[in-house]
């Protein structure tokens, strides 16, 4: 069996004198901004099956569905100790934290008076978990940093 | 002009605040509203009337009638009655060739009217044809309401918020606030939304004013315009306390300047302590529109007569005016000097929300009122709305013969009576034909006389005529509130920000923003062709289907054989519909014995996805399928040097006979883990390295700072040209199959099933109609893509791909050819900016056709 590295950030190593280097991918977009957390780099597993382990972190995604929030050094470690079937998602989604609840009523019509919850975010499917943690893909991550930023000024 | 003190005053006298109207500037208080102020300030006319340019006034100075609209700070139609004062707010009128006292468009109301009866411009403006924007033209500069600045919206800003509460209050009355009180007192989260921009005091629940409600939507969404914000608010339980609007009296002379709604005059008095005329006339049906007249006295307004049309329905009234100002009114022949008239038949409930809930609208005929019953759940009405109104008696259709109906679009009773003739005998017809009820007042001021006018002609009663459908907005609202700030999000993959700091030139494809190159086209294709080139593939769809039941899901859903692939090897696919069309390709590589990696077209990721969690809901196979788009960034390392430079970065056994074409392996490169596929659509020794985003920028770097050279689409698309190697969606389109597309061996129709299998066999049975060759031009000139093929003079065929390949030396492409033709070294013409020009067919690749560079 592959142990499907090639999805683990945490597998990376310097080699040869050269070593890997990550990049959040709201890096950029996030330059200068005050009240966003980038949470881009944290580790996040996706677990499927109907009865994944009762986690602490985990968030219910679809019936079948969870994501499981840790340390990036503990991805490798829960990727061989979860039963079931288990994968390594921490490049797939970009997050942020924000502190405002005025602005998270701005950014999605989810009922914020139940976390974990999923749905759209500033225009784009998302999860969100207590504390007003969101999670969505990276690739439109900028898009919805520039949104985010975008309604600071309109609450200003 | 103002009023000592009054008790319940809406102003703040130590508060000054100064705007200007056409220049001048106006003297308010705060709690002012524009319109209280120009009152104040004496003026009288605030508007002209939407067609006839009649002078017109203050009515219901609640934000329900036309009249007092002017355009505040560059904003159109605003109701200056209900809008606050600001200082320094630049007022102007609207609608107007002149000034409000002297328009010099009021000819159209002395010498027009005959010839501009309800639906003229249906009848008399449609010959000749060609005339019409000319007539259309003239008529939008002589009618309608206030100008747009078209630039002025891109500089306002406008939000959305969204807003859950337990129960949502519409209306600030008192039966607003009561239900709003109560509920909050059970420990509910309330929000109470107000039209009116009235003082409200501490209160234990969230108060939005002004806003206006603009519908009830399914689920309990109601949106609420808040000014620049538009509050999305889901409740529990809606409460709906928006209270009942007097109606208007239908009777000659009933649009002059100083008619007003008896509510109208009361709020000049008690919130802005004006005083509305000296000499008043009252004529109303209920009790709290009849107590105007203490309001009046204690202004100091004289009463000269007071009528109850409950005891006593007048046969005729009719208004006299001197320029438009009411000078005197005849009450059964019997006159009266006075400036005011505050004239109103019974209050009709304001149930457009409840009706759009879905309530039941039905006609209480001894009231002369239509009330809401039979509400949804989840929905309540109260007070005024709900038909709690006292004691009410319907009054006449029309008090004497004329008068208009509709202040907004000047739809008077004669107008009613023509459709009427004319044959639109429903009121819905009535509605669309003569525009009563479709102006900005929304029916608020004219709904009830239309019914029964309409009624009152046709003999009948206001139930057989019926109430019009209620539809959002219930009140008018501006688009750049709808449309908020959302806008469609852009896809970039983790190295964009490197080809934007190369200077590329970035173009969208489908979601996507890619380099189309950076700079020189050609010259990235031939560093392939002789180097080594590298390319941001992490577009890409990238989908892992693992478990026991992998290989029975892929050979199901591909035409060709994935049982036999073996781990450690890669296979190009090609999806096809249930109609054996093409949907999609890319490769799949066999990782395990129960786990592939696919890969799809970069536009096709999405609809991949939907298509194989269609698939498996359908079949219930043990497998897994997860979207691994975005969580892998892919570099294609492509050119003769790619061994050489890709065996300095990993540990790896990159030699031709270790990794051959078609192999996938996984491994280091620069430290990173990868998953490395020897595949070759750019047609040069290549390979696809698969790895963690976070490490796109970082990989790319390496790469660079090795020589590799940054390759963009347009160098991509001649060299897959060159190999003929097909773009779906660009060669192909929703009706390309298979076999048409030349790819005959792909469908491997002894398999059991697949999905299309039934569609393509029969697809074979016919034979190909059309085929998709290679061509090259006889002359060197490039045909547009799309560009016809001739045959005979007759249009046979299409060209889909073509380019100038430089390594090539001619102009290729590829095309769709009637069977017959698609012969090596056919000849055929294409249409070329009008003229025909040689090409000749080639069935192979252009370049490289045994594919010894790919799989050297």
């Amino acid at each position: 069996m592959t142990e499907l590295a090639f999805l683990s950030p945490g597998a990376a190593r310097a080699d040869d004198g050269l070593t890997p280097r990550q990049a959040s991918p709201l890096a950029r977009a996030l330059a200068g901004s005050s009240g966003i957390r980038d949470l881009s780099l944290l580790g996040k597993i996706e677990l499927r099956g109907e009865d994944p382990p009762a986690l602490v972190d985990a968030i219910r995604i679809t019936p079948d569905r969870a994501l499981l929030l840790c340390e990036p050094e503990r991805c490798a470690e829960l990727l061989e100790t979860l039963p079931g079937f288990a994968v390594d998602m921490t490049g797939a989604l970009a997050g942020i934290e924000l502190q405002d609840e005025a602005l998270m009523r701005r950014l999605t019509d989810l009922d914020l008076s139940r976390l974990p919850a999923v749905g759209k975010v500033a225009g784009v499917p998302a999860i969100v978990a207590p504390r007003y943690r969101i999670f969505f893909a990276q690739e439109v991550g900028h898009s919805v940093v520039e949104t985010v930023r975008d309604l600071q000024q309109g609450l200003a | 002009m103002r009023l000592p003190p009054q008790p319940d005053e809406l102003l703040d006298r130590s508060h000054e605040v100064v705007f200007f109207f056409r220049g001048e500037p106006v003297r308010a208080f705060a709690g002012d509203t524009i319109g209280s102020a120009l009152f104040a300030s004496g003026r009288r006319v605030f508007s002209r009337s939407f067609k006839y340019h009649r002078p017109r006034g203050l009515v219901c100075c609640s934000g329900g009638c036309p009249n007092c609209m002017l355009t505040v700070d560059g904003t159109p139609n605003v109701r200056s009655c209900v809008e606050p004062v600001r200082d320094g707010a630049v007022v102007e009128p609207q609608n107007v060739l002149g000034s409000l006292d002297r328009d010099l468009l009021s000819v159209v109301d002395k010498v027009g009217r005959p010839f501009t009866p309800v639906g003229f411009y249906y009848r008399t403006m449609i010959r000749p044809r060609r005339l019409w924007p000319l007539y259309e033209k003239v008529l939008r500069n002589v009618a309608g309401l206030g100008r747009i600045d078209k630039h002025r919206g891109r500089t306002t800003r406008y939000d959305a918020e969204h807003r859950r509460v337990d129960v949502l209050v519409i209306g600030g009355g008192r039966s607003g606030l009561k239900a709003a009180r109560a509920a909050a007192g059970r420990g509910e989260s309330v929000l109470l939304v107000d039209e009116n921009a009235r003082r409200f005091g501490a209160e234990p629940f969230e108060i939005v004013a002004p806003g206006r409600a603009l519908g009830i939507y399914e689920g309990g969404l109601v949106p609420i315009d808040a000014g620049r914000l538009l509050l999305r608010v889901r409740a529990g339980r809606i409460v709906v306390a928006t209270g009942a609007v007097e109606q208007p009296l239908v009777f000659p002379g009933n649009d002059l300047v100083g008619v007003m709604l008896p509510d109208g005059a009361r709020r000049l008095i008690r919130d802005f302590a004006v005083k509305p005329g000296e000499r008043a006339v009252v004529l109303a049906a209920d009790d709290r529109a009849l107590a105007v007249v203490e309001d009046l006295a204690r202004a100091g307004v004289e009463t000269v007569a007071s009528i109850d049309l409950r005891e006593h329905d007048p046969s005729e009234i009719s208004a006299e005016g001197r320029r438009g100002r009411l000078h005197a009114v005849s009450i059964e022949g019997v006159p009266h000097e006075c400036d005011l008239l505050l004239a109103a038949g019974a209050p009709q409930p304001a149930y457009s929300l409840l009706a759009q809930a879905g309530a039941r609208i039905s006609y209480d005929a001894d009231r002369g009122i239509f009330v809401p019953s039979e509400l949804p759940e989840g929905v309540e009405a109260v007070g005024r709305v709900a038909g709690d109104l006292g004691r009410l008696r319907p009054t006449r259709a029309c008090h004497g013969d004329g008068g208009f109906v509709c202040l907004c679009e000047d739809v008077a009773v004669k107008d009613l009576e023509r459709a009427l003739a004319e044959g639109f005998d429903s009121i819905e017809l009535a509605k669309r034909y003569t525009t009563v009820t479709m102006g900005p007042c929304q029916g608020r001021m004219c709904h009830l006389p239309s019914i029964r006018i309409y009624a009152h002609a046709q003999g009948t009663d206001e139930a057989a005529i019926g109430t019009t459908t209620a539809r959002p907005p219930w009140a008018p609202v501006k688009l750049g509130l709808l449309a908020g700030r959302t806008h469609e999000p852009a896809k970039l993959t983790a190295i964009h920000h490197r080809h934007e700091e190369l200077g590329a030139d970035i173009i969208w494809t489908g979601a996507w923003r890619r380099p189309h190159s950076y700079g020189d086209a050609p010259a990235e294709a031939k560093n392939v062709h002789d180097a080594v080139g590298v390319i941001d593939v992490s577009t890409l769809g990238k989908l892992l289907v693992a478990g026991p039941d992998a290989v029975e899901f892929l050979e199901r859903l591909y035409p060709n054989r994935y049982a036999d692939l073996k781990p450690g090897r890669v296979r190009y696919g090609v999806l096809s519909t249930d109609a054996g069309r093409i949907m999609d390709d890319g490769t799949v590589a066999r990782l395990d014995d129960e786990r592939f990696y696919v890969t799809t077209t970069s536009t096709g990721a999405d609809s991949v996805l939907g298509w194989f969690e269609w698939w498996n809901a359908v079949w219930q196979l043990d497998v897994e399928i997860v979207n691994l788009t975005g969580a892998l960034a892919a570099l294609n390392v492509a050119g003769p040097q790619a061994r050489e430079l890709l065996a300095g970065l990993t540990a790896t056994d990159l030699a031709a006979g270790g990794f051959k074409y078609l192999d996938a392996k996984e491994g280091r490169v620069a430290g990173v883990p990868c998953l490395m596929l020897r595949i070759g659509f750019v047609g040069e020794l290549g390979y696809e390295l698969h790895f963690a985003s976070p490490y796109g920028e970082y990989l790319w770097d390496v790469l660079l700072e090795r020589a590799a050279k940054p390759f963009g689409l347009e160098a991509q698309r001649i060299l897959r040209l060159e190999k003929q190697h097909i773009i779906v969606g660009q060669d192909t389109d929703s009706e390309s199959n298979v076999l048409d597309a030349n790819m005959t061996w792909i469908a491997k129709l002894d398999k059991d099933d697949f999905v299309g299998k039934w569609a393509i066999e029969h697809a074979q049975e016919r034979g190909p109609r059309e085929l998709l060759v290679g061509f090259v031009m006889a002359n060197g000139t490039v045909p547009a893509e799309g560009g016809q093929v001739v045959r005979d003079g007759r249009p046979s065929g299409r060209v889909t791909s073509a380019r100038w390949s430089e390594r090539v030396g001619k102009a290729i492409g590829l095309a769709w050819l009637p069977p017959d033709l698609a012969e090596e070294d056919a000849t055929f013409e294409i249409r070329v900016n009008g003229r025909l020009e040689q090409a000749r067919v080639r069935l192979r690749p252009f370049f490289d056709p045994a594919g010894e560079r790919l799989k050297s």
